[in-house]
């Protein structure tokens, strides 16, 4: 058996930072590099219903997360979430909107070490 | 309805599963690595896809605190409902790829009793207090239930089902050279 190696940190990313646009900043590379597990949130332009389905069952595995200790932020814009994470009664995490690498890095290395890790 | 194909030089959309972008989701003792799994990642960025997480079957329903688990375990009425909810939301996104004409891929988890595409896990034996010897075999040709959830769903709304291709980490043969190869084969067409 190998040892698990999950890092206990996870942001919530928009579509945008996933899946960038021509000269725009690739944040999944940065939170890959820097060992975040990512939550995709839906893009900007999906229809209403299909963005709301796709948020309620965000907000299922974030507070799944949430109530194990885990460390949560958002990158970018999270559209409707706050609707969402309310229904499971769950806040909307500390938000950054980089607009650089170096600026998302700085954000990520600044946060606290996980409730999950504490005491580990 | 067109929705965004802002990527610099999409080729298509890659709807991977949620752990390949997060192994905070894995069953305890199954993260590989920190956050993202980057062998996949890394072949779709090469490639120009775009893409699309789904959501972890598993994590949702039975949490993070769950035990390892095999197919027959998830096979019961209220977990395919669950993976029916899930494959709705998921196919709502493949339905407007589609309609723009884009390619579309699916990558699973072999092994996996939920995600698995060619490989999933069976033991009708499994059940009662957890323990059983390491390497118990386990993995068997065929789907996980929220793979077969998302087929029938996609067959509803007459929407062919994607190529696919599976990680293959949990499996005792795994050989990341002979896993990128495959990718990259599926994503070539």
């Amino acid at each position: 058996m190998q040892p698990d190696e999950r890092s206990f940190r996870i942001a919530l990313t928009a579509d945008r930072y996933m899946n960038p646009p021509a000269g725009g900043l690739d944040g999944l590379a940065v939170l890959a590099e820097a060992g975040w597990g990512v939550i995709q949130l839906p893009a900007e332009d999906y229809p209403a219903p299909v963005a709301e389905r796709i948020l309620a069952e965000v907000a299922d595995q974030v507070r799944e997360f949430h109530s194990h200790g885990y460390e949560l932020v958002v990158v970018g814009e999270s559209g409707q979430l706050d609707g969402a994470l309310a229904v499971v009664g769950v806040s909307v995490p500390d938000q950054v909107i980089p607009a650089s690498a170096a600026e998302l890095r700085a954000f990520l290395a600044a946060r606290p070490v996980p409730a999950a890790l504490r005491g580990r | 309805m067109s929705v965004s194909a802002a990527y610099a030089w999409v080729m298509g959309v890659a709807f991977v599963a949620h752990c390949l972008l997060n192994q905070n989701s894995k069953v305890a003792e199954g993260a590989h690595c920190a956050g993202v799994y980057s062998p996949v990642v890394d072949v779709l960025r090469a490639k120009g896809w775009r893409i699309e997480q789904m959501p972890c079957p598993e994590l949702a329903f039975s949490g993070l605190n769950r035990f390892w688990a095999v197919r027959e375990q998830y096979d019961t009425a209220a977990y395919h409902r669950h993976c029916q909810r899930l494959a709705v939301a998921v196919a709502d996104v493949i339905g407007l790829r589609v309609q723009q004409g884009e390619d579309i891929v699916l990558i699973g988890i072999e092994g996996s009793p939920s995600m698995g595409v060619h490989i999933t896990s069976s033991d009708p034996e499994r059940g009662g207090r957890p323990r059983w010897p390491d390497g118990t075999p386990e993995h068997t040709d065929g789907e996980g239930i929220f793979i077969e959830e998302l087929r029938r769903e996609l067959e509803n709304r007459g929407i062919g089902f994607p190529r696919v291709a599976g990680e293959t980490h949990a499996l005792a043969d795994h050989d990341e050279a002979a896993q990128r190869a495959a990718l990259e084969a599926t994503l070539d067409g």
